[in-house]
């Protein structure tokens, strides 16, 4: 089963509704770092760290290009393949630039996903709440645990 | 800026490894490849040219297990150290919360060592970051060359560690010094989430 989860609350709503709408089978909310914010569709963490990362370099290389011809950004990407499109777009947001990648099948077609993703844009523009300073998250004695972590990590 | 899920518990952290073309960035990542348990790891992913020169990054993502009650994900990159890529050494820099200066120890590559650490500098400094405030760490790589071609640590923390920062000999291509300098790494990063504010300061 599909399953769509987030790291900020606020990115849910929008999601979910783009996923259904545009029947995306794989979704991913970003950083430009590639830091995952939201995603519907992966199973398993790693495949979506890559797949960020990869969406992350695709745009931060399309953008320096764009900005060498003397254009701010070239928006959105697509690609097409023979059973997967991939639509890739920048969306502004109060808590800063995003990027959202979007895989999808031949249920349905980029002019679809183009439709719906300019809504979901809007959406993530209008929930987005500027970025919050930052509490202490970690113990101060969390070294214990890296060490045990990263131990087990190297078998070692 | 690392990402903190606190529903999941789950932080994010995104580490790059930076030196001189050569240098072992690479290699530093296929060995803690080589050496995590499937089940903590990801794919690598290696974007290079045919001969195997880094072209825009190498990724791995690393499970680091739980710290402090969050499950902790490390998203280590490379960056391609050939000169001429520096635009896009610059782009897999962004939004960093740690780097790894993979130093080369053959005393003929020290002022290729010096170039890429300004390079760095000024790449960070370009992404609007204090660089004083970005958790760094040396690693001093290829200490398993014969004697005569390299220099020893000291000398290089001389020759390159302006800022006093936790330096690490290694022989990346057989794994000495390999997981310290992910560890140095790693508490440097995580201490800044144990501080607040993710201990790197925008300009």
């Amino acid at each position: 089963m599909s399953t769509t989860t987030v790291v900020e609350a606020w990115a849910e709503a929008p999601l979910v509704r783009y996923v259904s709408q545009a029947s995306a089978r794989l979704v991913v909310v970003m950083t430009p770092a590639g830091q995952v914010l939201a995603q519907h569709g992966f199973a398993r963490a790693m495949d979506l760290m890559a797949a960020a990362a990869l969406g992350a370099a695709i745009m931060a290389s399309s953008g320096a290009l764009a900005q060498q011809l003397g254009e701010r950004s070239f928006g959105a990407l697509f690609h097409a393949g023979r059973h997967h499109g991939i639509h890739l777009a920048l969306c502004p947001t109060p808590r800063g630039s995003l990027i959202v990648l979007t895989v999808f099948g031949r249920e349905t077609s980029i002019g679809l996903v183009e439709l719906f993703y300019e809504e979901f844009a809007a959406a993530l523009k209008r929930a987005a709440p500027v970025e919050q300073v930052r509490e202490p998250v970690l113990a101060k004695d969390f070294e214990a645990d890296l060490n045990r972590s990263l131990t087990s990590l190297f078998r070692r | 800026m690392s990402l903190v899920n606190f529903t999941t518990r789950e932080i994010t952290c995104k580490i790059v490894y930076y030196g001189p073309g050569r240098s072992g960035k690479t290699t530093n990542l296929q060995y803690v490849y080589s050496q995590v348990p499937s089940d903590r790891k990801g794919q690598m992913v290696s974007l290079a040219t045919r001969t195997d020169r880094t072209l825009f990054f190498d990724f791995l993502p690393l499970d680091l297990g739980t710290i402090s009650g969050f499950t902790t994900k490390f998203q280590l990159y490379t960056v391609p150290g050939q000169v001429y890529y520096n635009a896009t050494r610059k782009l897999v820099l962004q939004g960093a919360d740690g780097v790894v200066f993979v130093a080369d120890s053959q005393l003929r590559q020290l002022d290729e060592n010096l170039e890429s650490l300004q390079n760095l500098q000024a790449n960070i400094l370009e992404h609007g970051v204090d660089v004083r405030t970005m958790p760094m760490v040396i690693q001093f790589n290829k200490q398993d060359l014969p004697p005569e071609l390299i220099l020893t640590p000291p000398e290089l923390d001389d020759a390159l560690n302006f800022r006093a920062l936790p330096t690490f000999p290694a022989d990346a291509l057989h794994g000495p010094g390999v997981f310290e300098t992910l560890k140095g790494i790693a508490a440097g990063v995580l201490r800044g989430l144990s501080e607040g504010s993710g201990g790197i300061r925008r300009l």
